[in-house]
């Protein structure tokens, strides 16, 4: 048996079944791959075909060209310039040349391969939807990307056009920036014809306008061969250009506002405030500056993480529009609501004198006034022109926590004005239904005095309060602050102009309204705001000191400054009955504890910039560091 | 006539016989199969050489490489084919030995895409031996199941086969190779079938593998071996996703229509959207340049082959022949189908080549390895009647 070939033949025990099972399996393996072939090869005519005809019929997107932005007065501030983008088809890039494609592109943009290759993963969509891996890459760049396209498969230069905000940081918290869409935006506004490249509006009238601004994309239908190349145009859908914006702003206002307010900072020492400048005839806004602030171009180029993270976690929160975003105890500016409850709830007479003195005892506890000698018996327009702590908390009382959160909410405090920005905060009123749901208890005595001088509870938005004096002024109408003029097809056309948009008659007479305005004059007349009044320009208007945080060494509070004023038609008159008045502006310094109310300084810087009064009336000695809380 | 006509002394050893009773029964038509989808491998290589924008015999590419490897498989099955294949029995337990062995060195030195382990460079050639290991399993197999003729209707001899099928099997999942250890199991499943094992047992053995399946899966394998077996399943998911090659290979397949778009021309029409175009995928390139036509004639080739490597088994005069016969089918067969399948989009993505024409020297090495020890069956035989 070592030679089991040797055997004899015999016939073994050998299964033909099983051979011929095996070639029927056989057989059948290759008809079904030879029908499944012949499937697709061949009968391909029909339903292959139409599986491929939604492969074939390509839309292509055609990016419409995003509305521009001017000024009041026509002066372009927002415009579109080119800007070359590299940009990756992962379809086009072979898998294995991946590695290589991105070493080599990354070493000519300045990139780390790995995020070029984290940037396509992370991509969704289609494989045959560019993917943006750099915008606005310099011409150089863009030229020897291009040069290198043979050994860069997928890799193209696309020529896209960026924003580009003319006047810088001047405006930035107005326009606001546009960025790459998020991945959970797109997700919402897939349907509406947005790519996963695309760019939006992120804040400021950017975002608040995105539907005007944007346009409408185009689309282009494209017949595509089954291997992806491009055959030819089906049809095509042009792109609508963006509609463009016409702001209220006026930009040399702006400038003014910005110059003054930068002028009092730097003078004061201080890291925030704001500057407003409206039309009390319409709710027009003139001018708004929120300081500091930050270049809208940095975004547009395509802001670099280490420079976001710079101006993300900055204290001073340069991002932030403090005007709008922003709530601070708006202090005596506030007497206005009491003072205006007080006379339409029949309280007070524009006769009726309280005694004000050094404090009043409220449920045991005194309550002081900021002159600690108080002014005797007072009327409302010492009380209100002297800003009497003690004269007010008074009428609060008198008022009642729920009548005058009531006047407050009529003057538009405690709800967003409706300015035509996003993230817009709402302010606090506190009534006694307020105080029940956020503390369980209602309001005490005290904290209703408290709130008439626009301390404890109450905060403010910069343009809430300027919002509500510009309703006294009017002789009533509290309207919706507006930033847009006009909206402008692309052929021109208006498809939108202004008009003003009165939330609300306030129901205050006319007298009570006029008692105000007068007492308002008498804050400047009576030398309260004496450093306004030997000023060319008749002003009328409030200051105010809110305190705020935590008390120093000395027990004493920081505190923001106020002050909101206006000017009648014709500046030089000093008839505050007028309500004729085009000018209103309100200025906050944010923590200035300095000798002077050093709002007021800077508000009279801007009405000599503005006015281009050649005396220079400015007092910089009021603004050294040194404590003046409460002079309200 | 003339072989009934022969003596059984005649036939001791091929060096006793006359030259011309060797030619004979040797068979030409499998050889001449062979070689035809031997060259139809070089020409893919060639093309997608050529598509590739290499010149073609340019230090590495891939045709030079496959021209080098074609000439070693020739040397491999010429050897194999004088090679008497009676000593396949007496060594199968150290030829078992070397394939763990090798199958040990891969998974200790190997390199592979993404962390695997699959093929051990030598110098500029890179060799897969999981390739090796199924036709080395095949004499085994056949050296084992062959002692045990006619008890092969037991559990035993089905049992033993398949424990000795472990190990190999297991080594080949770690690397991990899904593809071939599923070849693996293939190539047993039709050894035993063709040998005549119980059928009965072997569904019984069919239905519980298949109902272990989700036990394994929930409960032996780790998370992480879930991914792997799963990224395996899909290999494109990692990269731009299984669905999109599949769709791009059927794209490529359709294009090709009746006829084909001719040799070279795929890539034009094309791009380069398909990856592995010269091994996992050479067929959607195969059927895009030369239609269905084409493909046609390829399945005829591969048909014939296997027709004449069952006509081996049959008339094998001892059960090692024909088991080993058995197992070249099934593997061929099994590999044609799920590479094919693959690509027409019928069967799930794995990496199991296409034989002969799937650009690989392991794989070709090999086949040329198994088709000449069957030829050495074939001119040792009494019987060469067909």
């Amino acid at each position: 048996m070592s030679e089991p070939y040797l055997v004899p033949h015999r016939e073994r025990d050998r299964r033909p079944i099983r051979f011929v099972a095996f070639g029927l399996a056989m057989i059948l393996v290759f008809s079904v791959l030879a029908v499944r072939l012949g499937y697709l090869q061949v009968a391909n005519g029909r339903t292959y075909a139409s599986m491929a005809e939604a492969n074939r019929a390509v839309a292509v997107a055609i990016p419409s060209s995003r509305g521009l932005v001017y000024d009041r007065k026509g002066r372009l501030l927002v415009a579109n310039v080119a800007a070359y983008a590299i940009k990756i088809t992962p379809a086009e890039l072979p898998y294995e040349k991946r590695d290589a494609v991105a070493a080599q592109l990354g070493s000519l943009i300045n990139m780390q391969p790995s995020d070029i290759l984290a940037t396509i993963d992370s991509a969704t969509g289609s494989q045959f939807d560019p993917v943006r891996i750099k915008q606005d890459v310099p011409k150089a760049t863009a030229d020897m990307v291009s040069v290198s396209a043979a050994q860069l498969p997928g890799v193209h230069v696309a020529i896209e056009t960026r924003r580009e905000y003319t006047t810088g940081t001047l405006m930035s918290h107005i326009l606001g920036y546009t960025g790459p869409v998020d991945p959970a935006t797109y997700a919402k506004l897939k349907a509406s014809g947005y790519l996963p490249d695309d760019a939006i509006g992120k804040a400021g009238l950017e975002a608040s306008f995105e539907s005007v601004l944007r346009g409408t994309y185009g689309q282009q239908l494209v017949e595509r061969d089954p291997t992806g190349k491009d055959l030819q145009v089906l049809k095509t859908t042009p792109a609508v250009q963006g509609a463009s914006l016409t702001l209220t702003i006026d930009t040399t206002v702006q400038k003014e506002a910005q110059r003054a307010l930068e002028w009092g900072m730097k003078t004061a020492h201080l890291k925030r405030g704001v500057f407003i400048v409206m039309n009390p005839q319409t709710g027009e806004v003139l001018a708004m500056v929120s300081l500091p602030t930050y270049d809208d171009n940095l975004f547009a180029k395509g802001i670099s993480q280490a420079d976001f993270q710079k101006l993300a976690t900055d204290k001073t929160q340069p991002l932030i529009d403090n005007a709008v975003q922003s709530q601070f105890a708006p202090g005596s500016t506030f007497k206005l609501v009491t003072g205006s409850g007080g006379l339409q709830d029949g309280k007070l007479t524009p006769t009726t004198k309280l005694r004000t003195a050094a404090y009043i005892t409220i449920a045991g506890t005194k309550f002081w006034d900021w002159n600690h000698a108080g002014w005797g018996m007072c009327n409302i327009s010492c009380g209100f022109g002297n800003s009497s702590d003690t004269f007010f908390y008074q009428v609060a009382t008198m008022l009642g926590a729920d009548r005058l959160a009531y006047y407050a909410r009529l003057f538009g405090f405690g709800q967003p004005t409706g300015i035509d920005l996003p993230a817009e905060a709402s302010g606090i009123i506190p009534s006694n239904q307020w105080k029940v749901s956020t503390f369980g208890q209602p309001m005490f005595g005290g904290e209703t005095a408290q709130a008439g001088i626009g301390q404890g509870y109450v905060a403010v938005t910069p343009i809430q309060l300027i919002n509500a004096y510009t309703a006294l002024v009017n002789g009533g109408k509290l309207y919706r602050p507006q930033l847009v003029e006009t909206i402008t097809g692309p052929d021109g056309s208006v498809i939108q102009s202004f008009k003003p948009d009165l939330i609300r008659k306030l129901p205050l007479s006319p007298a009570t309204m006029r008692t105000m305005r007068i007492a308002a004059r008498a804050s400047v007349t009576i030398r309260h705001t004496y450093n306004l009044v030997d000023m060319p320009v008749k002003v009328a208007g409030k200051s105010g000191t809110a305190e705020f945080g935590i008390k120093d060494a000395k027990g004493r509070l920081p505190y923001h400054s106020w002050f909101v004023g206006w000017v009648n038609k014709d500046p030089t008159s000093a008839d505050f009955t007028r309500t004729d008045s085009q000018l209103m502006f309100l200025a906050f310094a944010y923590s200035s504890q300095t000798i002077g109310n050093a709002a007021t300084e800077i508000a009279k810087d801007f009405l000599q910039l503005h006015y281009h009064i050649r005396h220079n009336y400015l007092l910089p000695q009021l603004l050294i560091k040194g404590n003046f809380a409460g002079q309200g | 006539m003339r072989v009934m006509r022969a003596e059984p002394g005649r036939f001791a050893d091929v060096s006793s016989r006359t030259v011309g009773a060797v030619w004979r029964a040797y068979d030409l038509q499998l050889t001449t199969y062979a070689a035809l989808l031997g060259v139809v491998g070089l020409v893919m290589a060639y093309v997608n050489t050529v598509e590739a924008g290499d010149p073609a015999l340019g230090n590495g590419s891939v045709f030079s490489r496959a021209l080098l490897w074609s000439g070693l498989a020739i040397v491999v099955y010429l050897v194999a084919t004088a090679f008497n294949y009676q000593w396949l029995k007496t060594f199968a337990w150290p030829i078992y030995g070397v394939n763990v062995g090798l199958l040990l060195m891969t998974l200790a030195i190997g390199d592979g895409v993404g962390g695997s382990a699959r093929w051990v460079s030598f110098g500029p050639l890179t060799f897969q031996f999981s390739e090796l290991a199924k036709i080395l399993m095949i004499g085994v197999l056949a050296a084992y199941l062959g002692n045990r003729e006619g008890k092969l209707d037991s559990l035993g001899a089905i049992l033993g086969a398949v424990i000795l099928i472990v190990p190999p099997w297991v080594l080949v999942m770690l690397q991990p190779d899904l593809g071939t250890s599923l070849c693996l199991l293939a190539i047993l499943a039709g050894m035993l079938f063709l040998s005549g094992a119980s059928l009965i047992w072997l569904t019984a053995g069919a239905a519980a593998a298949v109902a272990a399946i989700p036990v394994i899966w929930t409960r032996v394998l780790q998370p992480y071996q879930q991914q792997r077996i799963l990224s395996f399943l899909n290999p494109a998911a990692d990269t731009q996703g299984a669905g999109w090659q599949v769709q791009q290979a059927q794209i490529a397949v359709a294009a090709g229509g009746p006829l084909g778009v001719g040799l070279t021309n795929g890539a034009q029409a094309h791009g380069q959207l398909l990856s592995v175009r010269e091994s996992d995928f050479v067929f959607a390139v195969l059927a895009q340049e030369l239609g269905f036509i084409g493909a046609l004639v390829v399945f005829l080739l591969f048909i014939a082959l296997l027709w004449r490597v069952l006509v081996a088994a049959w008339r094998s005069k001892d059960s090692f022949g024909t088991l080993y016969g058995a197992g070249v089918a099934s593997m061929l067969l099994f590999q044609v189908f799920v590479n094919v399948g693959m690509v027409v989009g019928i069967m799930p993505v794995t990496g199991i080549p296409l034989p002969f024409i799937s650009h690989g020297g392991a794989s070709l090495v090999s086949i040329a390895l198994g088709l000449g020890v069957l030829q050495s069956v074939n001119i040792r035989q009494q019987r060469a009647q067909w």
